[in-house]
C-alpha cells in the first residue's frame, strides 16, 4: 500500500525547459493533481488511519482523565494535535474538504464526456480507430454485408445493447454500446461526497441539539421554537423478566396558549413540531423531588419502632393514634448547606446524601421542621418530641430526558446519501461498453473489423469480446 | 433450551462436513487433470475426473445446501422464538444471531457463485469461512444464544433492515476475503511449480481475481446502504445522523479501505497479489469492526 501522496502535482520543477510556465498549463496540472485517482486513494487511506484516533483515544474527555491515563506529555502533544477531538480539528476537516475537491475535480474534468457519448455517438469512425481499440478482431466471412450487418445489429438488439448502422457506398459501420449509467452512478457518487458535507455543515450552523432534563407535570418554554412544552405523563414499561421495555413520555405542544398537538414518545418514536424534534433519550430519578418517603417512628423512651409511614411528596398525613401531623416538603439528593444564603441544596445529581425536610406538628404544641438524613439516623433531637423520626427509605420522582435538536440541514445529508448508494450500485453492477464494426467487402465476401473499449471490468469484457467473435464466426447466409 | 439452538447446533456439524468433504474433494483430485488445457470448461473437468472425486464435489455441494436450509430453518426458529420473548422477529438481534446470519450469507453467496461459475474449489475456503462464523458464534457464552428481550433503543422496525443489509455487506467481505487467501496459495504453489494433486481444482489466478473484485463490489454498496441506514436510524432513535461513535467510524474505516480498493482497481497493477493481500486485510478489518469494537471499544453500540 502507497499511502504517499506520490500522485505529486506535475509541477514546474518536472519540466524545467519550459520558460515561464503559463496559467493555462499549470491549472491544467492543477485539474490533473486534483482529478487524480491516486489522490483519491491517498485520501480514502489517510481518513481512514486518522479516523481510528478518535475510536482509540476518549474524547471530549476532561483534562484528568488523559493525563491519568496517557501522562502529561502525551496529554500535551494530544492538545497540539486535536487528539482530544479528532473529528473537529482543522486538518481532519481540510482532508474532508480536500475529498469533495478531489471528487468534484474529477467530475468537472471526467463528466463532460460521459454526457457527449450519452447525447451524441460517433458511428462514423475510421478503420485506424477500430484498429487501435484494446479488443478489437478482423473476422472474415462468406456472406454480404447486409446479411452480416442485419445479423450482427440483431445480435446486438439482443444483448440489450443501443444500436446504431450507418451504410456507406463499401462499407457498413455498426455502432452499439450499453451501460454508460454506470459512469454516470460513479459521477453520481462523486457528487454526494459534497452533498452530504454540505448538508452536515448547514446542520452545524443553523441547527441545534439540546438535552432537557424535565419533570412531569411541569411546562417548559422553549425559546427556539417560541411554543411551549408540557410534561403530561412520564412512565416505564418493563418486560416480563423485569427488563426495561421502553420508555415513554406524554407531551402537549402549548403554543400560543393553546394546546396544539399532544403524543406519547418513546425511545424510536419522537415527536416533530415546527422542524424541532423531540426525542425520548432517558430517564433517571429526580434529585429534589420525591413521590413517597418512609419514616419510622420511634418512641425515644422504649427506642421501640411504634409506627412506619409512607408520606407522599407535599401531602400532610395525620397519624391520631400518636397524636402527631406529618409531611415531607423537600428532598435533596445529595445534601449541601451554603452558609452564605442559608440553603440547602444538592451538590450532585447522585444520590449521595439523600435527606428530607420533614415537617412535624406533635400534640399540636411541638412545631419541628428538622432535615432527616437517611444514611444518618441520629443526627438530630428533638427536644420536646416524644418521638424519634428516622428516614428509611423513599420513591425519587423520575425525570425524563428530552433530547431537542433541530437539523435544517438534513434533506440535503439524505439526498447525498441517496446519490451515495444509486451511484455506487449503479457503478458496481453496470459497466460501460462502446462496440464498433466495420463491414468492408473482403476476397470471400466481407470482412468484420470488430473493436470494443471500456472503462472498467476489462476482464468481462474480453470475455464478452470473445464470446462476439465467435458468435459473428456463425453468420452464414 | 431453545428449539433454535439445536438446529444452528446441526447447522454448524453440517457445515464442519461440508467443509471436509470440500477439502476432501481437493485431495481426491488426479494429478492428471492438471494437464487439462488453460480455460477448460469445468463440465469436461469432471467426466475425466472419473471415480469419486466428482461424486465427492456432488456431496459436498448436497451437503452445503442442506446445512444452508438447516441455518434457514434455524433463523426462522428463531425469528419466531422472538416474536415470543420480545417485541421483533428480527433474527439478527444480538451477537450470536447476527453471526449465524453472516454464516447463512455466506453461503447463500457461495451456492450462488458455485451453480453459476461452476467452481468447486472455492468450497473449501468459503464454506470454510462460513463455518468459522458459525462456530465462533456456538463458542459464545449461553447467555449471549438465548433471545433476550431487545433493550429500548434496539426496539424498533429499523433493525430489520440496516442490521440485515451491513452483515450481508459482511459476508460479501468475507467471501472476497476467502477468495483472496485462495489466490495467495495457488500463487504459491504456482511459483513452487506445484500445479498437481491438491491445487490441481484450483481456477486459474485471474479467475479468482475477479470473483474477488465482484465480491467486493457487490459487498461496498451494501455496505454504504448499510451506513446510511444506521444513520436514519440514529437520527430517528438519538436525534443525530452521527455522532463518531466507534462503531460508526469503524464501518466508515472499513467502507473508506475498501473505497480506496475500488478506486486503486482503476488503475494498473492492482489486481492479482497486491489485490488478494488487500481483500484479506480488508476482511481482518472488518472482523475487527464487527467484533473487536464490540469487546475493545466502549459506545453506543455496546450491545450488538
Amino acid at each position: 500500500m502507497n499511502s504517499h501522496p506520490d500522485a505529486s502535482p506535475k509541477e514546474p520543477a518536472i519540466r524545467p525547459s519550459t520558460p515561464g510556465l503559463g496559467w493555462d498549463e499549470f491549472s491544467k496540472e492543477l485539474v490533473e493533481f486534483f482529478a487524480s485517482v491516486k489522490l483519491a486513494i491517498f485520501l480514502f487511506l489517510f481518513i481512514a488511519i486518522t479516523a481510528t484516533i478518535g475510536t482509540v483515544i476518549q474524547q471530549g474527555e476532561r483534562a484528568e482523565v488523559y493525563v491519568q491515563e496517557y501522562g502529561e506529555n502525551a496529554y500535551r502533544w494530544f492538545l497540539r494535535l486535536g487528539f482530544t477531538d479528532v473529528y473537529h480539528t482543522w486538518w481532519f476537516t481540510s482532508l474532508l474538504g480536500l475529498l469533495c475537491v478531489n471528487s468534484l475535480t474529477c467530475f468537472y474534468k471526467r463528466f463532460p464526456s460521459v454526457w457527449r457519448s450519452m447525447k451524441q455517438d460517433k458511428v462514423g469512425v475510421t478503420m485506424a480507430f477500430i484498429k487501435n481499440l484494446k479488443q478489437q478482431a478482423e473476422i472474415p466471412l462468406d456472406n454480404t454485408k447486409e446479411a452480416v450487418a442485419q445479423q450482427l445489429v440483431h445480435y446486438f438488439v439482443t444483448k440489450g445493447y443501443r444500436v446504431l448502422a450507418k451504410n456507406d457506398p463499401g462499407e457498413v459501420t455498426v455502432y452499439a454500446t450499453k451501460g454508460v449509467l454506470g459512469r454516470v452512478g460513479a459521477h453520481m457518487a462523486h457528487l454526494s461526497a459534497t452533498v452530504i458535507i454540505l448538508g452536515g455543515l448547514i446542520g452545524t450552523y443553523y441547527g441545534f441539539q439540546e438535552f432537557g432534563v424535565c419533570l412531569e407535570g411541569q411546562t417548559y418554554h422553549i425559546p427556539r421554537g417560541n411554543f411551549d412544552l408540557k410534561i403530561d405523563k412520564f412512565w416505564i414499561d418493563y418486560h416480563e423478566n423485569g427488563s426495561v421495555k421502553s420508555y415513554n413520555s406524554t407531551l402537549t405542544v402549548v403554543d400560543g396558549g393553546q394546546p396544539v398537538v399532544t403524543k406519547t414518545i418513546s425511545v424510536n418514536d419522537p415527536l416533530v413540531y415546527k422542524g424541532i424534534w423531540f426525542y425520548q433519550s432517558s430517564y433517571g430519578d429526580a434529585w429534589d423531588q420525591v413521590e413517597v418517603a418512609r419514616v419510622n417512628i420511634k418512641d425515644k423512651e422504649t427506642d421501640k419502632i411504634v409506627k412506619t409511614v409512607d408520606l407522599e411528596w407535599q401531602k400532610e398525613q395525620s397519624l391520631p393514634d400518636l397524636n402527631v401531623k406529618l409531611s415531607i416538603t423537600d428532598f435533596v439528593a445529595d445534601f449541601a448547606f451554603n452558609s452564605t444564603e442559608k440553603k440547602v441544596y444538592s451538590k450532585t445529581i447522585e444520590h449521595a446524601n439523600p435527606a428530607v425536610k420533614l415537617v412535624i406538628n406533635e400534640r399540636d404544641s411541638v412545631q419541628a421542621t428538622p432535615w432527616l438524613f437517611q444514611q444518618f439516623p441520629d443526627l438530630f433531637n428533638i427536644k420536646d418530641s416524644k418521638y424519634q423520626f428516622e428516614l428509611v427509605g423513599y420513591k425519587p420522582r423520575k425525570f425524563t430526558g428530552l433530547q431537542i435538536a433541530k437539523n435544517p440541514g438534513i434533506n440535503i445529508v439524505w439526498t447525498g446519501c441517496t446519490m451515495i448508494v444509486v451511484g455506487i450500485t449503479l457503478s458496481s453492477f453496470i459497466f460501460h461498453r462502446r462496440l464498433w464494426a466495420k463491414i468492408v467487402p473482403g476476397p470471400t465476401g466481407v470482412i468484420v473489423h470488430l473493436g470494443g473499449t471500456t472503462h472498467k471490468s476489462q476482464i468481462d469484457f474480453q470475455k464478452e469480446f470473445r464470446k462476439l467473435t465467435e458468435k459473428i464466426q456463425t453468420f452464414k447466409a | 433450551m431453545m428449539k433454535s439452538l439445536f438446529l444452528f447446533d446441526m447447522t454448524f456439524w453440517l457445515y464442519l462436513a461440508a467443509l471436509a468433504l470440500y477439502i476432501g474433494y481437493l485431495f481426491a483430485r488426479r494429478p492428471a487433470m492438471a494437464l487439462a488445457p488453460a480455460g477448460h470448461l469445468p463440465e469436461n473437468f469432471d467426466e475425466r475426473d472419473g471415480a469419486w472425486a466428482t461424486q465427492l464435489g456432488q456431496v459436498a455441494t448436497l451437503v452445503t445446501i442442506f446445512g444452508w436450509m438447516l441455518n434457514t430453518g434455524a433463523l426462522l426458529t428463531r425469528a419466531f422464538e422472538r416474536m415470543e420473548h420480545s417485541g421483533t422477529f428480527a433474527p439478527w438481534s444480538n451477537q450470536f444471531e447476527a453471526m449465524a446470519y453472516v454464516s447463512w450469507a455466506i453461503i447463500l453467496g457461495y451456492v450462488l457463485l458455485e451453480m453459476r461459475y461452476k467452481i468447486k474449489a472455492v468450497g473449501a475456503f468459503v464454506v470454510g469461512i462460513g463455518f468459522i462464523a458459525m462456530g465462533a458464534a456456538s463458542l459464545l457464552p449461553y447467555r449471549y444464544q438465548t433471545a433476550e428481550p431487545l433493550v429500548p433503543a434496539l426496539n424498533s422496525y429499523w433493525i430489520y433492515i440496516h442490521v440485515s443489509v451491513t452483515l450481508t455487506s459482511y459476508a460479501a467481505f468475507a467471501m472476497a476475503g476467502g477468495l483472496g487467501v485462495m489466490y495467495l496459495f495457488k500463487e504459491r504453489a504456482e511459483r513452487l511449480g506445484k500445479t498437481t494433486g491438491f491445487y490441481a481444482a484450483f481456477p486459474d489466478l485471474e479467475t479468482i481475481d475477479e470473483l474477488g473484485y465482484k465480491a467486493i463490489t457487490v459487498g461496498f454498496p451494501l455496505l454504504a446502504f448499510g451506513i446510511i441506514l444506521g444513520a436514519m436510524w440514529a437520527n430517528y432513535a438519538w436525534g443525530g445522523y452521527w455522532s463518531w461513535d466507534p462503531k460508526e467510524t469503524w464501518s466508515l474505516i472499513v467502507w473508506l479501505i475498501y473505497g480506496a480498493y475500488i478506486h486503486a482497481r482503476m488503475t494498473r497493477g492492482w489486481e492479482g497479489h497486491k489485490a488478494a493481500v488487500y481483500a484479506v486485510f480488508g476482511f481482518l478489518m472488518v472482523i475487527f469492526c464487527f467484533w473487536g469494537v464490540n469487546f475493545l471499544l466502549s459506545g453506543l453500540h455496546a450491545y450488538a
